[in-house]
């Protein structure tokens, strides 16, 4: 009995050392790669995290896939990047042939190397990265090198309720950040509450994400250039945080705010501009095209968040295309990320748009795509849609996507991010000052950063 | 089991206690209106707090898109769009095949095996039986998050990846869980029975398949049910395990199609409460028939003897 | 239990090994390598994309240091002593209520189990609707007995017991299995012992309750590790994708820190060795209660 179990023991111990051996990094896999953009191109691409959905989609991948030619088979694994799912083929070396992922992950995948430098790719396919926004590209490029290829801009305009504002006597320059004295007095003027309870939130200052923006109105980033060094004890901003928490504190609190912003019906008619119960709130520019839809009658206002000087400023976010350390087909993956962002390739997929929305008698509010030609041509395409709300909203918008920043690529992704934003959750619940949680987040931040460089040099 | 089998010993002790309650007014059985009323009542109520959550998602359903959270019971605009809408566009029947292929087998296989397993560790004695058993109980100690990555391996060394096998042949070997539940219904069966059944010369098998099995019939069907419902919905395994769309069980492809429209955030919740109650309804259908076999297993444990 | 030994056959340690051998293979390849694995890999740093490197016992010497660790581990705890005891004895109550039922048993059993089979992502939303602070349903029904609600949701002294009340939602499992458990009590004994004048308290606590103890020890068990492994309902509500505004230190359970450094972090060697570490935790306390269950326990069928 004894020696069968010891039996079991020592099988089941040489099976793990075989086994260990499988579990390999792709480290040791080369990616050999010959980027051209006249080669013809054969194998199989899979697509990890991109979904062929709407047009914009469908047209452009259909002008990839007759870019890579007949021989290419295109899979789409279908769903958004799942870490699970990818690190799980990638320890395997089973990677995808090309990944779909938040530019705020390049940074991170590319510090471990999991996926590759696009030099060569740019070179050889002829790339124009100068089309790119510097902020997207900025958020893809680490130590020097670009990593992902952008693909849309997710930009933040103020949108206000224009009769809560009139009936207030104020205007949208006292909510859109330029001054936030005037802010908070424009918040008193709106909020109403009745018996205790919130009937009207004056002014959503959108913590804890957004505290990036607020802090770079304040003249202060939450991280250096070089993505190196946390700076959230940064005298700015903790002044930002502690104006935009008092925002809250002025209506009774996060929690109350919160949890009568969560009962709204927030993609329905009965959203919180179309009830009066919203006065005015940063707020992503897709939102436009959800009340336009479900509450065309809503008294809206727009405009770009303004920095403390009056300025445009918008945080950018979005996607881009990365290789995957092991991919198998590197150069059709290459030609896949080039024709997807191509300008002729956005500009046809927009017009397919326009043709569905005049069918459907809808509003085309533009596409954001990440790419400076596209984005001007296709914004020559909107024509007025005689009504001045939207108008409004897609001049703010294109006017935001002119004056975008964006964070560094940092090999701490998502470690620094759950540092501040912790930091910020414990201000809102009332757990630490504004000085204190920043000083805690800034120490638990810069140990992630300093211990993720300190990995880049094994 | 009759009331001269072994439960006898025990209970002897204890019914001097009970003539000594009985002077608390001796228990009338609920057969008197009041209580059958007041358990009536308790019943609805409970029943009320169970099944709301899953009458709004229903309700849902039937919503267009601007509707979905006003918290309407019976909604303003009734729409059957959501139905049509969710199945467009992608090959749900393919999905609903690979679901139930995955699912009866993971079902059938596990309780089999743990139904083998329990009985190996509840009627016999030997030696390293309590050792080898709190090993089955330390098997669910491990978080799942750890274990996934090495148990991949294993499948992609094993070449199984990218096919439907992962998702149900773990099963071949029990599952702790169901073991262990399986084990207790098992001791709970006198051993005079097996007695007997050995003196008449049944083997080992025989009275695990003659004796055991049918007197812990609802114990096997608890695990049936439970190990459906568990396949059935499972999104993790062939969220890593799968990576061709027309492989996708129901909930995965659900996933995807839930992720589509999620760009920037847009997400249609409309659709997402109709796939949920999509999911779930043949789950109900399974359990609603499943669970008279409760009642049919009560039936025969009363006339043994 | 020695009584009994004389009984055992010759041929029973054979056989034992061969109804239970499916288990072994199944223990060795997914439960032991794994095991295995893991215990390599907390001796190393390992972000899964490059290979393992060995860094010996700094992780575990981090672990001690690291504060999110015992908050994880008090919020753990105080979780899984606040919500099994409740949920054990809801069980009960319901099951006992079900046996009672007569002819609708199937309907309600149904009704009961059915929060278990809705997916997790409806209950996500579903949770954070009913429990909002403002306008959720559960504060509108204690505002019908005229108590002012919490913030279940964002105030942290109510997040844990508004997650032990989600948590109570879904004991439809455990009624059943409970059910089954009561099911198999002969009526026989409750006949005599109301024929001996035994009230319905004194029937269910010198009857029932020992008859179904070994289902309840089952699921103290069962229940004692789910709890300190609890993760699903926690992070779909407070954690998941776009939750960022939820996040409550009041809600970091172990599992989720573990999840949170072996896949947003890319710290696999250091969640091994937070795996580890809880392993050993919950062995101890499992074996703790399996000791004391020897006391309380009643088999029909074996003295053991």
């Amino acid at each position: 009995m004894q020696r069968r179990a010891r039996a079991y023991l020592s099988v089941a111990a040489v099976g793990t050392v075989l086994l260990a051996g499988c579990a390999q990094g792709t480290g040791s896999q080369k990616t050999n790669a010959a980027y051209d953009r006249s080669t013809k191109l054969s194998g199989k691409v899979s697509v990890m995290g991109f979904g062929a959905t709407d047009e914009i989609a469908k047209v452009r991948l259909a002008e990839a896939k007759k870019a890579m030619g007949s021989k290419v088979t295109v899979k789409l694994i279908p769903g958004d990047l799942d870490i699970q799912q990818f690190l799980s083929g990638v320890a395997s070396g089973d990677a995808p042939e090309v990944v779909y992922a938040d530019r705020g992950q390049i940074g991170s995948f590319a510090s471990r190397g999991a996926v590759i430098p696009l030099d060569d790719c740019i070179k050889g396919e002829k790339i124009d990265t100068s089309a790119f926004r510097s902020s997207a590209l900025d958020a893809v490029t680490f130590r020097g090198h670009v990593y992902g290829i952008p693909e849309f801009n997710v930009v933040q305009i103020i949108q206000a309720n224009a009769d809560l504002l009139r009936k207030a006597g104020l205007t949208l320059d006292d909510v859109n950040g330029s001054s936030w004295s005037k802010v908070s007095a424009a918040n008193k003027k709106l909020t109403r509450t009745v018996g205790g309870k919130l009937k009207v939130i004056g002014f959503d200052s959108k913590l804890p994400e957004f505290l990036p923006l607020w802090a770079k109105a304040n003249g202060a980033d939450l991280i250096s250039a070089d993505g190196k060094t946390a700076q959230l004890d940064d005298p700015k901003v903790v002044q930002a945080l502690t104006w935009a928490v008092g925002i809250y504190n002025a209506q009774g609190g996060f929690g109350k705010v919160k949890a009568y912003r969560d009962s709204a019906d927030f993609f329905g008619s009965g959203n919180q501009y179309a009830s009066g119960t919203l006065g005015a709130m940063p707020m992503e520019q897709w939102y436009v095209n959800v009340l336009n839809d479900v509450s065309p009658k809503a008294p809206m206002a727009f405009d770009t968040v303004r920095d403390q000087q009056g300025q445009p400023i918008a945080f950018a976010s979005g996607s881009a295309w990365a290789i995957p350390k092991g991919s198998k087909n590197p150069g059709a993956a290459c030609r896949f990320a080039r024709v997807m962002t191509q300008t002729s390739s956005w500009v046809k997929a927009a017009q397919e748009r326009v043709r569905l929305r005049q069918k459907d008698g809808g509003l085309f509010t533009g596409v954001l795509t990440g790419n400076v030609d596209a984005d001007k041509k296709i914004e020559a395409m909107i024509k007025p849609s005689g009504d001045a709300r939207w108008d409004q909203a897609i001049r703010a918008t294109y006017t935001a996507n002119d004056h975008t920043f964006s964070m560094p690529a940092n090999p701490a992704g998502q470690e620094f991010e759950t540092a501040w934003q912790d930091g910020v959750n414990r201000v809102l619940n009332g757990q630490q000052s504004p000085k204190d949680a920043m000083a805690q987040a800034q120490k638990e931040a810069q140990k992630a950063l300093d211990d993720a460089w300190a990995e880049i040099g094994k | 089991m009759t009331a001269t089998d072994t439960p006898a010993p025990r209970i002897a002790e204890s019914a001097p206690l009970a003539v000594g309650a009985g002077r608390s007014g001796g228990g009338r059985p609920v057969g008197n209106p009041v209580g059958k009323i007041a358990l009536a009542v308790t019943m609805s109520v409970l029943t009320l707090a169970f099944v709301y959550p899953f009458v709004w998602l229903v309700s849902a359903s039937f919503k267009p898109r601007g509707e979905v959270f006003d918290n309407r019971l019976i909604p303003r605009t009734f729409t059957l769009h959501n139905y049509v809408a969710v199945w467009h566009d992608a090959p749900m029947a393919l999905w609903l095949v690979n679901t139930v292929y995955v699912t009866v087998l993971a079902t059938v296989t596990v309780t089999i095996s743990s139904a083998l397993v329990a009985w190996g560790f509840a009627y016999f004695r030997f030696r390293g039986r309590d050792l080898l058993f709190g090993l089955v109980l330390a098997s669910m100690m491990i978080p799942g998050a750890v274990t996934m990555i090495p148990t991949y391996l294993i499948w992609h060394a094993a070449g199984f990846t990218g096919t439907l096998v992962p998702l149900w042949a773990q099963n071949l070997f029990g599952s702790a869980f169901y073991i262990f539940l399986l084990r207790q219904f098992f001791l709970g069966l006198p051993r005079d029975l097996f007695e007997a059944a050995r003196l008449d010369g049944a083997n080992n098998w025989q009275m695990f398949r003659l004796i055991a099995l049918p007197l812990t019939r609802p114990a096997l069907v608890v695990v049936g049910l439970f190990e459906f419902q568990a396949a059935w919905t499972d999104l993790m395994r062939p969220l890593i395990y799968l990576r061709d769309s027309d492989t996708f069980t129901v909930p995965r492809g659900l996933k995807s199609m839930v992720d589509q429209f999620g760009f920037g955030g847009e997400f249609h919740w409309e659709l997402i409460v109709t796939a949920s109650v999509i999911t779930t309804l043949p789950m109900i259908v399974v359990f609603f028939l499943g669970q008279r076999h409760f009642m049919e297993g009560i039936a025969t444990t009363g006339t043994r003897g | 239990m020695s009584r009994r030994r004389s009984a055992v056959h010759a041929g029973d340690t054979r056989a034992a090994w061969l109804f239970i051998s499916p288990w072994v293979v199944g223990f060795l390849v997914f439960t032991l390598y794994p095991l295995i694995y893991t215990g390599y890999l907390s001796l190393t740093d390992y972000d899964v994309i490059n290979d393992p490197r060995f860094v010996g016992l700094d992780n575990f010497r981090a672990l001690l240091s690291d504060d999110k660790v015992i908050l994880a581990l008090r919020n753990t705890a105080v979780f899984a002593v606040m919500s099994v005891p409740v949920k054990i004895v809801l069980s009960f109550f319901l099951a006992v209520l079900l046996n009672r039922a007569g002819r609708a048993t199937g309907f309600f059993r149904t009704a009961f189990f059915l929060p278990k089979m809705t997916p997790p992502v409806a209950i996500g939303i579903l949770l954070l609707l009913m429990f909002n602070g403002q306008s959720g349903l559960v504060n509108e029904v204690l505002g019908w007995f005229g108590i002012n609600g919490p913030a279940w949701t964002t105030d942290p002294t109510w997040v844990k017991p508004g997650l032990v009340l989600m948590s109570l939602w879904t004991v439809g499992a455990s009624v059943i299995i409970l059910l089954a458990a009561l099911r198999n009590v002969p009526q026989e004994l409750y006949d005599a012992a109301r024929v001996d004048g035994a009230g319905w308290w004194a029937q269910t606590r010198h009857i029932t309750v020992p008859m179904a103890s070994g289902a309840i020890f089952f699921l103290v068990i069962v229940d004692t590790i789910a709890a300190l492994q609890s993760f699903t309902e926690a992070y779909t509500a407070y954690f998941g994708a776009g939750n960022s505004t939820y996040a409550n230190s009041a809600a970091l359970f172990y599992a989720i820190y573990l999840f949170q450094q072996a896949f947003q972090f890319l710290h696999m060697g250091y969640a091994s060795a937070m795996a580890l570490l809880l392993f050993v935790i919950i062995m101890a306390i499992t074996g703790i209660q399996v000791r004391l269950s020897k006391r309380f326990v009643f088999y029909a069928g074996d003295q053991s």
